[in-house]
This record gives C-alpha cells, sequence and structure tokens, in this order.
C-alpha cells in the first residue's frame, strides 16, 4: 500500500494550494502532485448576467491581477459583439496593459524572487524575507520601487477609473479619451520605468550573474523541466502582452503551432485527475503522457519563462539586447531552468516599460475615436491576454441580449499547474529518501512557488492572512508518522 | 486628521464579503469622520493605502474554526506574528509594518483589527451566511465606538 506525504501551504481555503505526495512500499515517492487554486463557482455565477458586466466583475475575482481580468473580458466583449476597436483604444489599452506591467513584475522581483536571489539561496531564512532584500539593495532601492509602483498605479487610476476595479475597456474601445496632459504624465511614468528597469537588469547582473553559486542553482537539474512553452507573440513572432496569436514551441525551441485565441479548444485540453478538483492544461494534440516531460508529453508552460522561449524576440531595443545576453549566458533556447523565470520577469519589465513610452508617444492616443459602438446581435466571444502569471483566456456564450448562457475562464496558473507538478514531484523525488522528508523540501518546493508565483488571488485573504507549510508522512495505516512545518 | 478605515475581502465570494460590506455601510455614515476604503488587496500591494495616515481600523474576515461565525473579534495587531510565507500575496500587518519602519515610511502608528468569524466556505457567487450577515450592524457599531473614542483622545496621545 502507497503512503501519502501532504505538503498544505493552505490560508483557510479548502483544498486550495495543497500538495500531495504518494510514497511506495519502499519509502520512495510514487508520485507527487500540487493543486493550484482554480476559480471555483465562475461558471454558475456568470450564467444569466449580462456579458457586459464582465469587465467589472471579474477583476473582483482577484485582488492580484485585476486588470488582467479587465482586460482579457474586454477583448472578450469585442469579440463577442463582433467589433473592433478603432486604433487609438487599442493603443490607449496596451498601453495601460503595459503600464500595469511594469508595477506588477517590480513588485514581484523586489518582494518575491529578491529573498532568493538578491539575499541569497543560502542564507538563512531569517534573512530570506523583504527586510534581507532590503538590507542588501539599500533603503534607497526599497523606496525607488515603492514610489515607481505608486507613479504608475496614478497613471492606470487616471485612464481606467480605478487600479483595482478597472471601468475602462467597453466592447469596441475605451471609455475616456486622454488629454495632452495626460500624454505628459504617461510620458514622465513611462521614462522613469525604463530608467528602473534599466536598475533591476543591472542589479540582477552585479547580485546574480556575477555569483557563479546564484547561476549554478539557476541552471541545475532539480529544477529543469523539458516541457513545451507557449505565449502570445506578434505578427513578427515578438512577445506581446495584449494582443497577437498564441505561439507553442516544443522542448527544442522548435515552433510546433501558432493558433489564434478564437481556436484555443482546439489546441489546449484540460487534463482531471481524481484526486484533484483542478484541472491542468495540456497540449491536446500531443496528448496526456502523465506527469512527465520531454516532446512526447504534452505539458507545457506559460509565464515569463515561456514567453522568452515561444517568441522570437522582444520588439524594444534594451529588452532585446537583454533577451539575447539571457539565452546566451543560460546555454541557448530554449532555457529550460524554472528559475531563470526571475531573469525573464525582469526583461519583460523592461519591454513593458519601452513600449509604454513608445505608446505614450504615440499621437494616436490622443485621437477622440475611442469607441466603435457595436450593433451586431452578440453570440460567442472568446478573448486572451498574457497576464503577468501566464496566458489568461475567458470565452462567453450569450443569447441575442448579452445575457451569459456559458462561461469559461482558463486561468494563468492552470496553463501552468502540471509543469508546477513536475517541479513539486522532482523535489520530492530528490529529498524524500526512505519515506523520511528532509526539512530542504521546503526550501526547495517554496523557490519553485516563488518562480512559478501560483497565484491564489483567486482565493481570499482573510486573517490571518498566513501561508503555512506542512509536510505530513504518512505510513500505510495512514498514521502520522513525521511532520514539518513552517508556520 | 481623519483616520482611515479599511474593509478588507472580496463581495463575490461568500462571507469573505463582510469587510466590504461594513466598509460601505461606513462609508455612508461616518464620511465626515474617517476616510473609509473597501480593498481586495492583500499583501504588499496594500501598503501604499496606509501611508500617510496616523491612525487606522482594519475591517476583515478571520477564519479560526474556534467560534462561532458571526462572533466579532478585536485583534491586537502586537499579536499577530510576522508572516513568513511563500508568496508576497500573503503578507500580513507585521511585515508591512516593519517595511514601513525599515524605509521610514509615514505609516499609522496606531493600528486597530476588527475582525468576523467567518464559515470558511467560499465560492464566487455564494451568498454571505446568515450568522455572518447579522453581525454586520454590530460590526459597524464597534467601529464607530473606535472612532468616537479616538476623537475624544487627541492624536498626540494616541501615538
Amino acid at each position: 500500500m502507497s503512503r501519502h506525504v501532504t505538503i498544505d501551504p493552505i490560508t483557510r481555503l479548502e483544498g486550495h494550494g495543497k500538495i500531495d505526495i504518494l510514497l511506495n512500499d519502499s519509502g520512495g515517492v510514487d508520485r507527487a502532485y500540487f493543486q493550484v487554486p482554480e476559480v471555483r463557482g465562475f461558471e454558475r455565477f456568470a450564467q444569466g448576467r449580462p456579458a457586459e458586466d464582465m469587465p467589472q466583475i471579474t477583476p473582483r475575482i482577484c485582488g492580484v491581477c485585476p486588470m488582467a481580468h479587465h482586460m482579457a473580458a474586454t477583448k472578450t466583449l469585442d469579440n463577442l459583439y463582433h467589433v473592433d476597436p478603432p486604433v487609438s483604444a487599442r493603443k490607449i489599452r496596451e498601453m495601460v496593459y503595459s503600464t500595469f506591467y511594469v508595477e506588477d513584475h517590480a513588485l514581484h522581483f523586489f518582494f518575491l524572487g529578491g529573498p532568493d536571489f538578491v539575499v541569497g539561496p543560502t542564507a538563512p531564512k531569517a534573512e530570506r524575507n523583504i527586510l534581507g532584500v532590503l538590507g542588501k539593495v539599500g533603503k534607497e532601492v526599497g523606496l525607488e520601487v515603492i514610489g515607481v509602483r505608486k507613479q504608475l498605479r496614478e497613471l492606470i487610476t487616471l485612464a481606467s477609473g480605478k487600479v483595482i476595479h478597472p471601468v475602462f475597456g467597453l466592447p469596441g474601445g475605451v471609455s475616456k479619451v486622454l488629454t495632452k496632459d495626460d500624454q505628459q504624465k504617461f510620458i514622465a511614468g513611462a521614462k522613469h520605468a525604463v530608467e528602473f528597469g534599466k536598475f533591476c537588469l543591472k542589479a540582477f547582473d552585479d547580485l546574480v550573474l556575477k555569483n557563479k553559486e546564484y547561476v549554478d542553482l539557476i541552471t541545475s537539474d532539480g529544477y529543469t523541466h523539458k516541457t513545451y512553452y507557449m505565449g502570445l507573440v506578434d505578427k513578427n513572432n515578438k512577445i506581446n502582452f495584449y494582443d497577437g496569436d498564441l505561439r507553442v514551441v516544443d522542448p527544442d525551441g522548435k515552433e510546433y503551432v501558432k493558433f489564434p485565441a478564437g481556436k484555443y479548444l482546439d489546441h489546449i485540453a484540460e487534463h482531471v485527475e481524481p484526486w484533484s478538483f483542478m484541472k491542468f492544461s495540456y497540449l491536446k494534440n500531443v496528448g496526456w503522457k502523465g506527469f512527465s516531460d520531454g516532446p512526447q508529453s504534452g505539458i507545457m508552460a506559460v509565464a515569463p519563462l515561456a514567453r522568452l522561449n515561444a517568441a522570437a524576440g522582444m520588439a524594444t531595443p534594451i529588452a532585446q539586447e537583454a533577451y539575447e545576453k539571457y539565452f546566451s549566458t543560460l546555454g541557448g533556447k530554449p532555457v529550460h531552468f524554472t528559475l531563470a523565470t526571475h531573469w525573464a520577469r525582469l526583461i519583460e519589465l523592461v519591454y513593458a516599460a519601452e513600449r509604454m513610452l513608445e505608446l505614450a508617444n504615440d499621437p494616436d492616443i490622443l485621437n477622440p475615436d475611442v469607441r466603435t459602438i457595436p450593433t451586431a446581435t452578440p453570440d460567442e466571444g472568446i478573448g486572451v491576454v498574457e497576464a503577468p502569471r501566464g496566458t489568461l483566456f475567458h470565452h462567453y456564450k450569450t443569447d441575442a441580449r448579452g445575457i451569459i448562457t456559458q462561461a469559461n475562464l482558463i486561468v494563468a496558473t492552470q496553463n501552468n499547474s502540471a509543469r508546477i507538478s513536475l517541479s513539486v514531484d522532482k523535489a520530492a523525488r530528490t529529498l524524500i529518501k526512505n519515506g523520511k522528508a528532509d526539512d530542504g523540501i521546503l526550501n526547495m518546493v517554496e523557490m519553485a512557488f516563488r518562480a512559478y508565483d501560483p497565484c491564489n488571488g483567486c482565493a481570499t485573504h482573510a486573517l490571518p492572512g498566513k501561508m503555512p507549510l506542512v509536510v505530513r508522512i504518512y505510513d500505510a495505516d495512514h498514521q502520522l508518522v513525521q511532520e514539518i512545518r513552517r508556520d | 486628521m481623519k483616520p482611515l478605515v479599511i474593509g478588507l475581502g472580496n463581495d463575490l465570494m461568500g462571507d469573505d464579503a463582510i469587510g466590504i460590506l461594513a466598509a460601505r455601510s461606513l462609508k455612508e455614515q461616518v464620511a465626515t469622520r474617517a476616510d473609509v476604503v473597501e480593498s481586495a488587496l492583500h499583501g504588499v500591494a496594500l501598503l501604499d493605502i496606509f501611508i500617510g495616515y496616523r491612525r487606522a481600523i482594519i475591517i476583515d474576515a478571520i477564519h479560526t474554526g474556534t467560534r462561532p461565525p458571526g462572533s466579532i473579534l478585536d485583534i491586537d495587531p502586537a499579536t499577530l506574528e510576522a508572516t513568513v510565507s511563500p508568496s508576497p500575496h500573503f503578507s500580513g500587518l507585521p511585515e508591512l509594518q516593519t517595511i514601513a519602519r525599515e524605509l521610514g515610511l509615514d505609516f499609522p502608528k496606531d493600528v486597530r483589527i476588527v475582525a468576523v468569524e467567518v464559515s470558511g466556505a467560499f465560492e464566487i457567487g455564494r451568498p454571505i451566511s446568515p450568522a455572518v450577515a447579522e453581525a454586520l450592524v454590530p460590526l459597524v457599531e464597534r467601529v464607530k465606538r473606535l472612532l468616537a473614542d479616538w476623537e475624544k483622545k487627541p492624536e498626540t496621545e494616541a501615538s
């Protein structure tokens, strides 16, 4: 009979963020799974509501990336109402979305990746937190991170009403015309963001790349999985967060398929396991071959690591230079190292800042024609954006009045969930021997967590607001034999 | 200076709405006496909201499983442990206070937490449970009493 190890990084949400590790009779790991939160109940909730409410409702699902849901919902409405927004609206949307990206990625690098790389993977646990990061990079940098985020969030508010619950995207356009004064503020904010991005890349260079120990860790086998990668690309196959086609590359980095969002059901399927309420996205035409990597397995990844692999480059100069350095340093394309996600995130931050500046300087954003009024009868709409944590799909079907009859969301974390399970499985195999889990498993799982940043934002955040990790090992009779915990 | 009252939660997810509902009610009742904010954010992202205030009241849901749903608790922030979490989404108040102190930010010196024990059932579209809904009025009254106490006491004494 197999034995059971549970790692439970839960707040108070039943079944959320739970890790199950099954041991075999000899005390080795049979298999290990990570269950990430999924958006439960959304489909039923959406039925019977006007589709037009979705850009306001879906951001409220998630306090972490409201703008990504707002934008995905807005694009889904364009598709649902068969309407093309005018060029000014498309550019304003992308500019605002780029602004959101810079502030979100900045938060994550310093507050999330920082403990592992700025402070260092071997630093004492007590220092591996944001205070340790501030101690290492200096208070000025901490204030700069807070300052630049504040400025960018004010710009998002300027354009969209609210950062948290934006009232900005409408089917066929946006709700507000920008003034010259608004434009100047965006230009100033974008310039600040570009300088900040350059600083981040230099900090990564100094603190991480010049330290062989860190680079060895990034490229170590424990954090390597040779999977497929998916991301949105523009017509030149360069990364785009707001729009484009989905491009998938195989584990050798060759284009496997490219398709528009509307065809997602032809390419992405959801695997279900009896032990989990969550679904695992995989490439339908490669097939589900269990929790294994390699070209025969349809497991794919999304988010920064995947986007850099899935694209042919970056559309802006500083980001492109960083992109080339990234691949030359890490041994060419594709990069399979999960921990490289932190570096990829910074390259994306620079791209978002440069793109924001390009769009802020574009005279089209001042064009007052910001909306095409929909006239067609709605039926079905599919929209996609790259959320900071990966590809996000919204899909609604409605009746002729625009009332939702069916709705589906595939969130970024679900698209990454199979690969996250691979990482947990590998950590378990490396660190559980003879039925005993080494304390290091917590570190290893946490490091992978921080790279993927599985988004628990769809969950609630009630007090006490903790996310303890608990590893429990049970013997064949389901008796607890060992517990390791971090509260 | 007006204090900050911040209601935390998610009004789409059952009992997690209680902090938001309280903030909405307070917005109408105490607008001249406090800045009332509702937020679905958590962790480090909340930092900005607190900056510049001397006093703040946080209204939130809590799930200890040890009290009946609807129980109202005053939580002493000093008793909250610092969070060591694999995700910054779950950074708690003590960590925010420490970051603010380290960076010399103007974080409220006096922070009160009023929480409502909830049932722990969260799902999009789930209605708030009757026991927690009944706590709304006394919860709002509790916050108003805290505000009234502060009004009697000058800020300098409070901090």
